[in-house]
Protein backbone atom coordinates (compact mmCIF):
# COMPACT_ATOMS: atom_id res chain seq x y z
CA UNK A 1 0.00 0.00 0.00
CA UNK A 2 1.54 3.41 -0.58
CA UNK A 3 -0.43 6.90 -0.30
CA UNK A 4 1.97 8.03 -3.09
CA UNK A 5 0.30 8.40 -6.58
CA UNK A 6 2.40 9.65 -9.57
CA UNK A 7 0.74 10.81 -12.95
CA UNK A 8 3.84 10.57 -15.72
CA UNK A 9 4.40 10.14 -19.31
CA UNK A 10 7.46 8.72 -20.13
CA UNK A 11 10.81 8.44 -17.95
CA UNK A 12 12.12 12.04 -19.84
CA UNK A 13 11.83 15.56 -19.09
CA UNK A 14 9.08 17.21 -16.99
CA UNK A 15 7.51 13.86 -16.33
CA UNK A 16 10.91 12.00 -15.47
CA UNK A 17 12.02 14.65 -13.01
CA UNK A 18 10.13 13.42 -10.29
CA UNK A 19 9.72 9.62 -10.85
CA UNK A 20 13.50 9.57 -10.33
CA UNK A 21 13.35 11.73 -7.18
CA UNK A 22 11.42 9.07 -5.78
CA UNK A 23 13.01 6.13 -7.32
CA UNK A 24 16.05 7.34 -5.59
CA UNK A 25 14.41 8.20 -2.14
CA UNK A 26 13.07 4.72 -2.03
CA UNK A 27 9.55 5.71 -1.88
CA UNK A 28 7.24 3.59 -3.65
CA UNK A 29 4.20 4.76 -5.82
CA UNK A 30 1.25 4.70 -8.19
CA UNK A 31 2.44 4.91 -11.42
CA UNK A 32 -0.19 6.77 -13.62
CA UNK A 33 0.93 5.96 -17.10
CA UNK A 34 -0.39 8.94 -19.35
CA UNK A 35 0.04 8.92 -22.91
CA UNK A 36 1.03 12.43 -24.14
CA UNK A 37 0.79 11.40 -27.91
CA UNK A 38 -2.77 10.34 -26.92
CA UNK A 39 -3.87 13.50 -25.47
CA UNK A 40 -4.34 11.66 -22.28
CA UNK A 41 -3.59 14.52 -19.90
CA UNK A 42 -6.25 16.50 -21.51
CA UNK A 43 -9.11 14.16 -20.52
CA UNK A 44 -11.46 14.74 -17.75
CA UNK A 45 -10.26 11.74 -15.84
CA UNK A 46 -6.60 13.61 -15.57
CA UNK A 47 -8.36 17.02 -15.54
CA UNK A 48 -10.31 16.15 -12.27
CA UNK A 49 -6.77 15.63 -10.75
CA UNK A 50 -4.74 18.65 -12.47
CA UNK A 51 -7.42 21.29 -14.22
CA UNK A 52 -4.51 22.45 -16.10
CA UNK A 53 -3.62 19.59 -17.72
CA UNK A 54 -0.01 19.62 -17.27
CA UNK A 55 2.11 16.23 -16.64
CA UNK A 56 3.57 15.70 -14.33
CA UNK A 57 1.17 15.45 -11.09
CA UNK A 58 1.92 13.74 -8.14
CA UNK A 59 -1.12 12.71 -5.35
CA UNK A 60 0.14 12.17 -1.42
CA UNK A 61 -2.39 11.29 0.39
CA UNK A 62 -5.32 14.14 -0.45
CA UNK A 63 -2.42 16.81 -1.51
CA UNK A 64 -2.31 17.32 -5.56
CA UNK A 65 1.31 18.39 -6.57
CA UNK A 66 2.10 20.16 -10.01
CA UNK A 67 5.36 21.64 -11.49
CA UNK A 68 7.99 19.04 -11.59
CA UNK A 69 11.26 21.11 -10.07
CA UNK A 70 9.15 21.98 -7.18
CA UNK A 71 7.43 18.67 -6.88
CA UNK A 72 11.18 16.98 -6.49
CA UNK A 73 12.36 19.69 -3.78
CA UNK A 74 9.01 18.28 -2.35
CA UNK A 75 9.85 14.60 -2.31
CA UNK A 76 13.01 15.31 -0.96
CA UNK A 77 11.91 17.09 2.50
CA UNK A 78 8.64 14.97 3.22
CA UNK A 79 9.87 11.46 2.66
CA UNK A 80 13.25 9.85 4.28
CA UNK A 81 15.44 8.61 2.48
CA UNK A 82 19.15 10.06 1.13
CA UNK A 83 18.84 13.72 0.99
CA UNK A 84 18.73 14.89 -2.46
CA UNK A 85 18.79 18.69 -1.65
CA UNK A 86 22.77 19.41 -0.84
CA UNK A 87 23.43 20.75 2.71
CA UNK A 88 25.46 23.93 2.01
CA UNK A 89 23.18 27.35 1.41
CA UNK A 90 25.24 28.03 -1.43
CA UNK A 91 25.25 24.54 -3.21
CA UNK A 92 21.76 24.53 -2.50
CA UNK A 93 21.58 28.14 -4.49
CA UNK A 94 23.04 26.63 -7.24
CA UNK A 95 21.11 23.45 -7.34
CA UNK A 96 18.14 26.11 -7.84
CA UNK A 97 20.37 28.23 -10.23
CA UNK A 98 20.46 25.09 -12.39
CA UNK A 99 17.19 23.98 -12.60
CA UNK A 100 15.80 26.79 -13.35
CA UNK A 101 18.27 27.44 -16.04
CA UNK A 102 17.61 24.29 -17.36
CA UNK A 103 14.11 24.10 -17.15
CA UNK A 104 13.43 27.34 -18.96
CA UNK A 105 16.43 28.01 -20.79
CA UNK A 106 17.75 25.29 -22.14
CA UNK A 107 14.93 22.66 -21.88
CA UNK A 108 12.61 24.48 -24.50
CA UNK A 109 14.99 24.64 -26.81
CA UNK A 110 15.63 20.57 -26.76
CA UNK A 111 12.24 20.39 -26.52
CA UNK A 112 11.34 22.42 -29.33
CA UNK A 113 13.50 20.54 -31.53
CA UNK A 114 12.26 16.84 -30.14
CA UNK A 115 8.43 18.09 -30.40
CA UNK A 116 9.44 19.12 -34.25
CA UNK A 117 11.47 15.38 -34.86
CA UNK A 118 9.13 13.35 -32.79
CA UNK A 119 5.78 14.55 -31.12
CA UNK A 120 4.75 16.43 -34.24
CA UNK A 121 5.44 13.59 -36.72
CA UNK A 122 3.67 10.84 -33.74
CA UNK A 123 0.64 12.50 -33.89
CA UNK A 124 -0.07 14.12 -37.18
CA UNK A 125 -1.17 10.80 -38.73
CA UNK A 126 -4.33 11.38 -36.61
CA UNK A 127 -7.42 12.52 -38.18
CA UNK A 128 -7.39 16.40 -38.90
CA UNK A 129 -11.22 16.42 -36.74
CA UNK A 130 -10.04 14.31 -34.09
CA UNK A 131 -6.88 16.22 -33.52
CA UNK A 132 -8.57 19.51 -33.64
CA UNK A 133 -11.04 18.41 -30.77
CA UNK A 134 -7.94 17.20 -28.49
CA UNK A 135 -6.34 20.55 -29.01
CA UNK A 136 -9.41 22.48 -28.30
CA UNK A 137 -9.72 20.25 -24.70
CA UNK A 138 -6.32 21.58 -23.80
CA UNK A 139 -7.15 24.05 -20.94
CA UNK A 140 -3.76 26.35 -21.39
CA UNK A 141 -4.51 28.90 -24.52
CA UNK A 142 0.07 28.65 -24.13
CA UNK A 143 -0.25 25.33 -24.80
CA UNK A 144 -2.69 25.18 -27.35
CA UNK A 145 -0.37 27.70 -29.32
CA UNK A 146 2.42 24.73 -28.46
CA UNK A 147 0.68 21.90 -29.73
CA UNK A 148 -0.72 23.57 -32.84
CA UNK A 149 2.97 24.49 -33.63
CA UNK A 150 4.41 21.35 -33.22
CA UNK A 151 1.32 19.16 -35.04
CA UNK A 152 1.54 21.41 -38.09
CA UNK A 153 5.45 21.66 -38.15
CA UNK A 154 4.66 25.41 -37.50
CA UNK A 155 8.37 25.90 -36.01
CA UNK A 156 9.98 28.63 -38.10
CA UNK A 157 13.04 28.68 -39.32
CA UNK A 158 14.24 31.39 -36.85
CA UNK A 159 13.17 29.67 -34.07
CA UNK A 160 14.53 26.25 -34.43
CA UNK A 161 17.97 28.46 -35.50
CA UNK A 162 18.08 30.04 -32.00
CA UNK A 163 16.85 26.51 -30.53
CA UNK A 164 19.80 24.99 -31.34
CA UNK A 165 21.85 27.81 -30.77
CA UNK A 166 20.72 27.37 -27.37
CA UNK A 167 21.25 23.74 -27.40
CA UNK A 168 24.97 23.97 -28.52
CA UNK A 169 25.81 26.70 -25.91
CA UNK A 170 23.89 24.69 -23.04
CA UNK A 171 25.76 21.37 -24.11
CA UNK A 172 29.24 23.81 -23.36
CA UNK A 173 27.98 25.35 -20.00
CA UNK A 174 27.00 21.69 -19.04
CA UNK A 175 30.58 20.69 -20.00
CA UNK A 176 32.26 23.74 -18.03
CA UNK A 177 30.38 23.07 -14.96
CA UNK A 178 30.90 19.31 -14.91
CA UNK A 179 34.54 19.77 -15.10
CA UNK A 180 34.42 22.17 -12.21
CA UNK A 181 32.95 19.50 -9.66
CA UNK A 182 31.69 16.09 -9.49
CA UNK A 183 28.40 16.74 -9.96
CA UNK A 184 26.45 19.53 -11.98
CA UNK A 185 25.50 21.60 -8.62
CA UNK A 186 27.93 20.24 -5.65
CA UNK A 187 30.15 17.56 -4.90
CA UNK A 188 27.00 15.10 -4.08
CA UNK A 189 24.81 13.80 -6.41
CA UNK A 190 21.26 15.37 -6.15
CA UNK A 191 18.11 17.25 -7.89
CA UNK A 192 20.39 19.48 -9.83
CA UNK A 193 21.64 15.99 -11.87
CA UNK A 194 18.37 14.23 -11.79
CA UNK A 195 16.58 17.28 -13.77
CA UNK A 196 19.66 17.21 -15.90
CA UNK A 197 19.72 14.17 -16.67
CA UNK A 198 16.43 14.02 -17.84
CA UNK A 199 17.01 16.46 -20.41
CA UNK A 200 20.68 15.27 -21.11
CA UNK A 201 20.26 11.93 -21.21
CA UNK A 202 19.71 11.54 -25.04
CA UNK A 203 22.06 14.42 -25.79
CA UNK A 204 24.78 11.96 -27.23
CA UNK A 205 22.35 10.48 -29.71
CA UNK A 206 20.74 13.69 -30.78
CA UNK A 207 23.58 16.30 -31.09
CA UNK A 208 26.04 13.84 -31.39
CA UNK A 209 28.22 16.16 -33.50
CA UNK A 210 27.76 18.09 -29.97
CA UNK A 211 28.26 15.46 -27.37
CA UNK A 212 30.50 12.82 -27.45
CA UNK A 213 33.45 11.16 -25.36
CA UNK A 214 36.18 13.31 -26.94
CA UNK A 215 34.68 16.68 -26.92
CA UNK A 216 32.39 16.72 -24.18
CA UNK A 217 34.25 13.97 -21.52
CA UNK A 218 32.62 15.48 -18.70
CA UNK A 219 28.97 15.24 -19.88
CA UNK A 220 29.77 11.91 -21.08
CA UNK A 221 31.54 10.50 -17.34
CA UNK A 222 28.23 12.21 -15.73
CA UNK A 223 25.62 10.91 -17.84
CA UNK A 224 27.04 7.21 -17.55
CA UNK A 225 27.70 7.66 -13.92
CA UNK A 226 23.59 8.11 -13.33
CA UNK A 227 22.94 5.51 -15.74
CA UNK A 228 24.85 3.54 -13.36
CA UNK A 229 22.54 4.12 -10.31
CA UNK A 230 19.77 1.27 -9.59
CA UNK A 231 17.30 3.73 -9.34
CA UNK A 232 17.84 5.29 -12.78
CA UNK A 233 17.43 1.67 -13.85
CA UNK A 234 14.22 1.17 -12.18
CA UNK A 235 13.07 4.56 -13.67
CA UNK A 236 13.58 3.60 -16.89
CA UNK A 237 12.23 0.37 -17.02
CA UNK A 238 8.97 2.18 -16.74
CA UNK A 239 9.08 3.62 -20.43
CA UNK A 240 6.97 2.57 -23.21
CA UNK A 241 8.68 4.39 -26.37
CA UNK A 242 11.43 4.42 -28.24
CA UNK A 243 12.18 7.60 -26.32
CA UNK A 244 13.00 6.00 -23.13
CA UNK A 245 15.08 3.50 -24.90
CA UNK A 246 17.59 6.05 -26.28
CA UNK A 247 18.87 5.90 -22.59
CA UNK A 248 20.94 2.61 -23.62
CA UNK A 249 23.14 4.38 -25.62
CA UNK A 250 25.19 5.26 -22.35
CA UNK A 251 25.91 1.54 -22.18
CA UNK A 252 28.66 1.96 -24.29
CA UNK A 253 32.18 2.51 -23.28
CA UNK A 254 34.30 5.60 -23.34
CA UNK A 255 35.83 5.95 -26.42
CA UNK B 1 32.47 36.95 5.96
CA UNK B 2 30.55 39.83 4.19
CA UNK B 3 28.76 39.47 1.38
CA UNK B 4 28.85 41.55 -1.25
CA UNK B 5 25.28 42.58 -2.87
CA UNK B 6 25.03 44.62 -5.83
CA UNK B 7 21.78 46.20 -6.11
CA UNK B 8 19.98 48.28 -8.47
CA UNK B 9 16.56 50.83 -7.13
CA UNK B 10 14.45 49.02 -4.68
CA UNK B 11 11.91 46.91 -7.45
CA UNK B 12 11.65 44.11 -9.25
CA UNK B 13 14.31 41.43 -8.20
CA UNK B 14 16.58 43.91 -6.68
CA UNK B 15 13.38 44.68 -4.05
CA UNK B 16 12.88 41.17 -3.26
CA UNK B 17 16.64 40.47 -1.84
CA UNK B 18 16.99 43.85 -0.24
CA UNK B 19 14.02 43.20 1.44
CA UNK B 20 15.07 39.64 2.14
CA UNK B 21 18.23 40.37 3.76
CA UNK B 22 16.59 43.02 5.94
CA UNK B 23 14.12 40.82 7.02
CA UNK B 24 16.71 38.28 7.89
CA UNK B 25 19.40 40.49 9.81
CA UNK B 26 21.84 39.70 7.64
CA UNK B 27 24.71 41.80 7.12
CA UNK B 28 25.85 42.65 3.64
CA UNK B 29 27.63 45.39 1.87
CA UNK B 30 25.12 47.60 -0.03
CA UNK B 31 26.88 48.15 -3.40
CA UNK B 32 24.23 50.45 -5.49
CA UNK B 33 24.93 50.10 -9.32
CA UNK B 34 23.00 51.54 -11.87
CA UNK B 35 21.30 48.62 -13.95
CA UNK B 36 19.65 50.58 -16.85
CA UNK B 37 23.11 51.99 -17.31
CA UNK B 38 24.18 48.53 -17.79
CA UNK B 39 26.63 48.54 -14.70
CA UNK B 40 25.88 45.07 -14.26
CA UNK B 41 28.00 43.77 -17.21
CA UNK B 42 30.62 46.33 -15.86
CA UNK B 43 34.36 44.29 -15.16
CA UNK B 44 33.96 45.55 -11.37
CA UNK B 45 31.07 42.81 -11.39
CA UNK B 46 32.78 39.10 -11.43
CA UNK B 47 30.72 37.52 -14.71
CA UNK B 48 30.95 33.60 -14.09
CA UNK B 49 28.15 31.77 -15.73
CA UNK B 50 25.80 32.25 -13.58
CA UNK B 51 25.62 36.07 -13.30
CA UNK B 52 26.28 36.41 -17.42
CA UNK B 53 23.33 34.07 -18.20
CA UNK B 54 20.63 34.46 -14.92
CA UNK B 55 17.21 33.89 -16.40
CA UNK B 56 16.41 36.99 -14.58
CA UNK B 57 17.98 39.58 -16.76
CA UNK B 58 19.22 42.84 -14.91
CA UNK B 59 18.71 41.45 -11.43
CA UNK B 60 21.32 41.66 -8.47
CA UNK B 61 24.18 39.49 -7.69
CA UNK B 62 25.65 38.34 -4.17
CA UNK B 63 29.15 38.00 -3.92
CA UNK B 64 30.26 35.03 -0.97
CA UNK B 65 33.55 33.88 -0.80
CA UNK B 66 34.21 34.33 -4.11
CA UNK B 67 30.96 33.36 -5.57
CA UNK B 68 28.57 34.93 -7.32
CA UNK B 69 25.02 34.20 -7.14
CA UNK B 70 21.67 35.59 -9.12
CA UNK B 71 17.70 35.13 -9.08
CA UNK B 72 16.01 36.40 -6.45
CA UNK B 73 14.03 34.05 -5.01
CA UNK B 74 16.77 31.72 -4.85
CA UNK B 75 18.68 34.16 -3.22
CA UNK B 76 16.16 35.07 -0.35
CA UNK B 77 16.38 31.19 0.07
CA UNK B 78 19.96 31.40 0.44
CA UNK B 79 19.43 33.95 2.95
CA UNK B 80 17.25 32.54 4.57
CA UNK B 81 19.55 29.47 5.61
CA UNK B 82 21.61 31.94 6.77
CA UNK B 83 20.14 34.71 8.52
CA UNK B 84 19.07 34.95 12.12
CA UNK B 85 15.75 36.69 11.72
CA UNK B 86 12.26 34.78 11.32
CA UNK B 87 11.86 32.46 8.82
CA UNK B 88 10.94 33.39 5.34
CA UNK B 89 10.01 30.05 4.05
CA UNK B 90 7.74 27.75 5.46
CA UNK B 91 8.99 24.57 7.35
CA UNK B 92 6.21 22.04 6.15
CA UNK B 93 7.19 20.46 2.80
CA UNK B 94 3.64 20.98 1.29
CA UNK B 95 3.69 24.63 2.42
CA UNK B 96 7.21 25.47 0.82
CA UNK B 97 6.02 23.51 -2.16
CA UNK B 98 3.00 26.15 -2.46
CA UNK B 99 5.69 28.77 -2.05
CA UNK B 100 8.07 27.81 -4.16
CA UNK B 101 5.29 26.72 -6.73
CA UNK B 102 3.97 30.22 -6.07
CA UNK B 103 7.30 31.64 -7.08
CA UNK B 104 7.83 29.66 -10.13
CA UNK B 105 4.65 31.22 -11.20
CA UNK B 106 5.50 34.91 -10.46
CA UNK B 107 8.93 34.10 -12.36
CA UNK B 108 7.70 32.41 -15.38
CA UNK B 109 4.26 34.72 -15.99
CA UNK B 110 4.49 37.20 -14.18
CA UNK B 111 7.95 38.61 -14.11
CA UNK B 112 8.68 38.70 -17.87
CA UNK B 113 5.13 40.59 -18.64
CA UNK B 114 5.99 42.95 -15.75
CA UNK B 115 9.68 43.74 -17.24
CA UNK B 116 8.12 43.38 -20.94
CA UNK B 117 5.32 46.49 -20.30
CA UNK B 118 8.18 48.66 -17.83
CA UNK B 119 10.57 48.25 -20.56
CA UNK B 120 8.03 49.54 -23.14
CA UNK B 121 7.10 52.35 -20.71
CA UNK B 122 10.61 53.85 -19.59
CA UNK B 123 12.86 52.79 -22.69
CA UNK B 124 16.47 52.58 -21.22
CA UNK B 125 18.52 54.76 -23.33
CA UNK B 126 21.41 52.92 -24.73
CA UNK B 127 22.44 48.92 -25.00
CA UNK B 128 25.57 48.55 -22.28
CA UNK B 129 28.71 46.79 -24.05
CA UNK B 130 29.80 43.61 -22.71
CA UNK B 131 26.17 41.67 -22.22
CA UNK B 132 27.61 38.32 -22.70
CA UNK B 133 24.43 36.77 -23.42
CA UNK B 134 22.95 37.00 -26.98
CA UNK B 135 19.49 36.97 -25.85
CA UNK B 136 19.79 39.19 -23.28
CA UNK B 137 21.19 41.19 -25.70
CA UNK B 138 18.25 41.29 -27.88
CA UNK B 139 15.78 42.22 -25.28
CA UNK B 140 18.36 45.65 -24.35
CA UNK B 141 18.32 46.12 -28.58
CA UNK B 142 14.30 46.19 -28.35
CA UNK B 143 13.86 48.09 -25.38
CA UNK B 144 16.32 50.56 -26.73
CA UNK B 145 14.20 50.75 -29.67
CA UNK B 146 10.58 50.83 -28.64
CA UNK B 147 10.39 47.34 -30.64
CA UNK B 148 7.47 46.09 -28.64
CA UNK B 149 5.47 43.38 -30.09
CA UNK B 150 1.80 44.73 -29.91
CA UNK B 151 0.31 41.18 -28.89
CA UNK B 152 3.18 40.30 -26.67
CA UNK B 153 2.27 43.70 -24.71
CA UNK B 154 -1.17 42.90 -24.82
CA UNK B 155 -0.71 39.47 -23.50
CA UNK B 156 1.18 40.56 -20.99
CA UNK B 157 -1.60 43.30 -19.89
CA UNK B 158 -3.44 40.21 -19.27
CA UNK B 159 -1.04 38.35 -17.25
CA UNK B 160 -0.83 41.13 -15.05
CA UNK B 161 -4.67 41.17 -14.75
CA UNK B 162 -4.34 37.41 -14.41
CA UNK B 163 -1.40 38.24 -11.58
CA UNK B 164 -3.77 40.55 -9.20
CA UNK B 165 -6.87 38.53 -9.56
CA UNK B 166 -4.92 35.71 -8.35
CA UNK B 167 -3.30 37.80 -5.03
CA UNK B 168 -7.16 38.63 -4.80
CA UNK B 169 -8.68 35.25 -4.56
CA UNK B 170 -5.29 33.92 -2.24
CA UNK B 171 -6.13 36.60 0.04
CA UNK B 172 -9.83 36.45 0.19
CA UNK B 173 -10.39 34.20 3.41
CA UNK B 174 -8.91 36.93 5.36
CA UNK B 175 -4.97 35.84 5.67
CA UNK B 176 -2.17 38.46 5.76
CA UNK B 177 -0.16 37.10 3.87
CA UNK B 178 -0.19 34.99 0.57
CA UNK B 179 1.04 31.79 2.36
CA UNK B 180 -0.65 32.30 5.41
CA UNK B 181 2.72 33.49 6.90
CA UNK B 182 4.92 35.97 5.56
CA UNK B 183 7.34 34.61 2.89
CA UNK B 184 9.01 34.96 -0.41
CA UNK B 185 6.03 35.08 -1.95
CA UNK B 186 4.90 38.18 -0.66
CA UNK B 187 8.23 39.71 -1.27
CA UNK B 188 8.63 38.51 -4.84
CA UNK B 189 4.91 38.99 -6.00
CA UNK B 190 5.56 42.74 -4.86
CA UNK B 191 8.17 43.08 -6.26
CA UNK B 192 6.81 42.76 -9.76
CA UNK B 193 3.66 43.64 -9.22
CA UNK B 194 4.18 47.01 -7.57
CA UNK B 195 5.02 48.82 -10.84
CA UNK B 196 2.24 48.03 -13.14
CA UNK B 197 -0.22 50.04 -10.36
CA UNK B 198 0.92 52.82 -13.00
CA UNK B 199 1.16 50.84 -16.00
CA UNK B 200 -1.38 48.54 -16.14
CA UNK B 201 -4.16 50.73 -13.63
CA UNK B 202 -7.28 48.35 -14.38
CA UNK B 203 -5.91 45.59 -13.05
CA UNK B 204 -5.93 47.29 -9.48
CA UNK B 205 -9.57 48.78 -10.18
CA UNK B 206 -11.30 46.73 -7.42
CA UNK B 207 -8.35 45.17 -5.73
CA UNK B 208 -9.20 45.86 -2.23
CA UNK B 209 -7.38 42.89 -0.64
CA UNK B 210 -4.33 43.08 -2.81
CA UNK B 211 -4.23 47.01 -1.98
CA UNK B 212 -4.25 46.20 1.72
CA UNK B 213 -1.70 43.46 1.53
CA UNK B 214 0.39 45.89 -0.32
CA UNK B 215 0.03 48.27 2.56
CA UNK B 216 1.14 46.03 4.79
CA UNK B 217 3.76 44.61 3.39
CA UNK B 218 5.15 48.30 2.91
CA UNK B 219 5.10 48.96 6.50
CA UNK B 220 7.06 46.09 7.71
CA UNK B 221 10.24 47.69 8.85
CA UNK B 222 12.83 45.41 6.71
CA UNK B 223 10.57 46.52 3.29
CA UNK B 224 10.65 50.42 4.11
CA UNK B 225 13.80 50.06 4.82
CA UNK B 226 14.39 48.68 1.58
CA UNK B 227 12.71 50.86 -0.05
CA UNK B 228 14.46 53.87 1.83
CA UNK B 229 17.56 52.67 -0.49
CA UNK B 230 16.11 54.54 -3.74
CA UNK B 231 17.75 57.65 -4.83
CA UNK B 232 14.78 58.71 -6.87
CA UNK B 233 10.84 59.40 -5.79
CA UNK B 234 9.28 55.91 -6.93
CA UNK B 235 11.57 53.44 -7.54
CA UNK B 236 8.79 51.23 -9.14
CA UNK B 237 9.13 53.00 -12.53
CA UNK B 238 13.07 52.13 -12.54
CA UNK B 239 13.14 49.10 -15.58
CA UNK B 240 15.87 47.05 -17.02
CA UNK B 241 15.54 44.42 -18.87
CA UNK B 242 14.25 41.00 -17.62
CA UNK B 243 13.59 37.72 -18.08
CA UNK B 244 12.63 36.55 -22.08
CA UNK B 245 8.70 36.21 -22.67
CA UNK B 246 8.26 32.25 -23.21
CA UNK B 247 9.35 31.42 -26.29
CA UNK B 248 6.37 28.63 -26.65
CA UNK B 249 4.02 31.57 -26.65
Amino acid sequence: MTDVTLYHWEPNANSGKPMLALFEKGVAFDSHYLDLLNFDQHKPDYLAVNPLGTIPAMKHGDLVLTESTAIMEYVDEAFDGPRLMPADPVDQWRTRWWMKFMDQWLAPSFSMIGWSVFVGPSVRQKDPAELEAAIDRIPMPERRVAWRKAINGAFSPEEMAESQRRVGLGIGYLEEALGQRLWLASDSYGLADINGFNLAYAIPLSQPHLCNDELTPNIMRWLRAIYARPATRACWALGRTDLARRISLLESEPA
Amino acid sequence: MTGILYHGQPNGPSFTVLAAAFEKGVDLDLRAIDLVAGERHSTALPHPLEVDQSIEGEGPVLVVDGVAMTDSVFLACYLDELGSGPAIRPADPYARWQMMAWCRYVIERVAPAAAALGNAAAPPLGVPAGIASADLEGRWKNAVEGKADDSQLADSRTKIVQAVEKVEAQLADGRDWLMGDFTIADLESHAWLAGMRGIVPEAFASAPLTDAWGARLRARPAVARALGLATIAHPETIWAPGPEINRWG
